[in-house]
């Protein structure tokens, strides 16, 4: 083991950890600001340090601090208080875990060794997804049961039966894009969707499987506990469901374990319908190709992108009420000096890049860099598609979510099956 | 004469609508047009920046009291009780004395509103023969540190200025 390999472990390793960790941040910040501004209101923009409220991102800071030194409760009536500490634990590192397998870029060659780009490099990949997803919910019931309280207990229950109905049309949903992809190994699925349908079509999921893609991504809403199928917290009915009796640091970490998993799925259905890590007409061998090109025309882009958010950042970083010398504007040229420090950066980067190492492994890594941010934007977007979803459908009702599952989209996804196991034989 | 029946038309029959998830995209659409508006342009949000910019007050509305007083500056208030009789939260606490200046006999030594029990309902105003107590300060957030400092007494009632003109406030209908 040379010591390229053991950085690249630790790399890998902690992109696993770290980004979905990261991403709570993102999405709880995407929720609030994005609920807001589908409501036609501004969302939390007044916590600041000195001065700077970067976009209402200081307000997860407070929140934090807030959970943080909150008494961490465990009430006088609970047995169990093993499996009530236990619960959040499992929801949050199920999540966390099932991210392991996604591949966040193409196989890494260096010199004459490859790299797995994931964090843990193995070929089972939607089956671990499926079996460590699936275990989630134990934590879901665990705590509804073990808090010992009627409404914890009636979360705990529905979340238990809304996964049992939807993990099978998604299962079902994946089985056919098995039959497509002819691989379990989520890297192997990736590299085929960067191939092209007739040579001018990126050859996505969604495209070879587009009634796979809407069952499973209403199964995964589902299995997520999103709105409209968050029928285990329905506020309205049972309180907070299943999270009712915790408080502090254990009720913080079901929350982070909500948002991981909402990245996570994310970054399933993008790895197995949108792509992956592929920029559409791109793929690791044209990249590599057109490296040089490639890189002359992000370095053409990043300044006309900075121009525009700049200018989006002077346009909306304004007090929109009379106000002498806006704090705002000082607070919005501090931020445009920012983007195009970061341009330069960038800039320079390319630069360097080809001016001393243009060809050769730099050429693997750049690639590597620019699917990692494909990736992450792709994600980034889905995250998006579920915080859209949230503030557009009201929850569904207990018997029409059964009545959904089982009538509808389990049919539905074995006539998929069929539909696609005859196009496939027909066209092999 | 048969009563009149109207038909009400049930919506969500037709094929298209069975489908859902075509009216769940309709549905999305609207949304991200409010989305996609509001984050290109935030002056187009439908809010009032609050604590910077404060909501208009009519002369209708029942904001904080105050005591009027006449033109030379001396009380109008001469200690009959109809508002403290009156308040059905009774927050008004009054100690008449004997009124110097010969206008009239009585006059209050002691005016104290508890402004945690009362309920706003503007009873006072309308029980007071002479016009000497009102709510048109237009004070609609009180807050305050401490219990005690809810307690307005006399001096503060009476230092408190209207926030209307006499005519904006008679055509409140007062």
């Amino acid at each position: 083991m040379t010591s390229l390999d053991i950085l690249l472990i630790i790399v890998r390793v902690a992109f696993g950890a770290f980004v979905p960790l990261c991403f709570v941040a993102v999405c709880v910040w995407m929720e609030r600001r994005g609920a807001a501004f589908f409501q036609d209101r501004s969302g939390p923009n007044r916590a600041n340090i000195m001065g700077f409220r970067a976009g209402g991102l200081i307000q997860n800071l407070a929140d934090a601090v807030k959970l943080f030194f909150k008494e961490d409760i465990i009430p006088g009536h609970i047995k169990h208080k093993f499996y009530f500490v236990l619960a959040p634990m499992i929801v949050c590192v199920t999540a966390l875990v099932s991210f392991a397998v996604v591949p966040f870029a193409d196989t890494l060659v260096l010199g004459d060794r490859e790299y797995v780009m994931q964090a843990i490099p193995m070929d089972i990949g939607i089956l671990w997804f499926l079996a460590i997803a699936g275990f989630a919910v134990y934590g879901i019931i665990l705590a509804g049961w073990s808090s010992h309280n009627k409404y914890g207990v009636l979360g705990g229950l529905r979340s238990a039966a809304q996964v049992i109905s939807y993990e099978i049309p998604m299962g079902l949903a994946i089985i056919s894009l098995l039959v497509v992809y002819g691989t379990v190994n989520l890297s192997e699925m990736a590299q085929f969707q960067g191939q092209l349908l007739f040579g001018f079509i990126p050859m996505w999921g969604v495209l070879l499987q587009p009634l796979g893609v809407i069952i499973f991504i209403i199964a995964a809403f589902a299995e997520a506990n999103r709105t409209p199928f968050d029928l285990a917290e329905g506020e309205s009915e049972i309180v907070a469901g299943y999270h009712v009796e915790y408080s502090g640091m254990k009720f913080t970490i079901f929350f982070m374990g909500e948002y991981v998993a909402m990245f996570t799925s994310s970054a399933i259905i993008v790895t197995l319908y949108f792509g992956g890590y592929q920029i559409p007409w791109f793929n690791t061998a044209t990249l590599l190709k057109f490296a040089v090109p490639v890189a002359l025309l992000v370095m053409a882009a990043v300044p006309v992108i900075g121009k525009f958010v700049a200018a989006w950042i002077r346009k909306n970083n304004v007090s929109h009420y009379d106000r002498e010398n806006d704090p705002r504007v000082r607070e919005a040229n501090v931020y445009i000096k920012i983007v195009w420090g970061l341009v330069i950066l960038v800039e320079a980067i390319f630069f360097l890049y080809l001016v001393f190492a243009s060809g050769g492994a730099a050429d693997h890594i750049l690639v590597a860099l620019l699917q990692v941010c494909t990736f992450l934007a792709k994600t980034t977007f889905m995250c998006f598609v579920y915080v859209w979803v949230r503030w557009t459908l009201p929850r569904f009702r207990y018997d029409q979510l059964q009545k959904l599952g089982w009538n509808i989209l389990l049919p539905l996804s074995l006539l998929n099956i069929f539909v696609t196991s005859a196009i496939v034989v027909a066209l092999s | 004469m048969s009563i009149k029946v109207k038909t009400i038309v049930r919506q969500g029959k037709s094929l298209q609508e069975r489908l859902y998830l075509i009216e769940v995209f309709k549905g999305m659409a609207v949304t991200f047009r409010h989305f996609l508006r509001n984050f290109l342009d935030n002056s187009k949000l439908y809010v009032r920046h609050y604590p910077e910019v404060k909501p208009e007050i009519t002369p209708r509305w029942r904001g904080r009291h105050r005591l009027t007083t006449h033109e030379d500056g001396s009380m109008k208030c001469v200690a009959c009780f109809m508002c403290q009789t009156n308040c059905p939260a009774k927050c008004i606490q009054i100690e008449a004395g004997e009124r110097t200046d010969g206008r009239t006999e009585k006059v209050p030594v002691k005016f104290d509103i508890d402004l945690l029990e009362c309920i706003y309902c503007g009873y006072c105003v309308e029980a007071c023969p002479k016009d000497a107590i009102r709510m048109d300060t237009g004070i609609f957030s009180v807050t305050g540190y401490k219990r005690e400092s809810m307690l307005m007494t006399m001096d503060d009632l009476l230092a408190t200025k209207g926030a209307f003109s006499e005519e904006e406030y008679k055509k409140g209908g007062a």
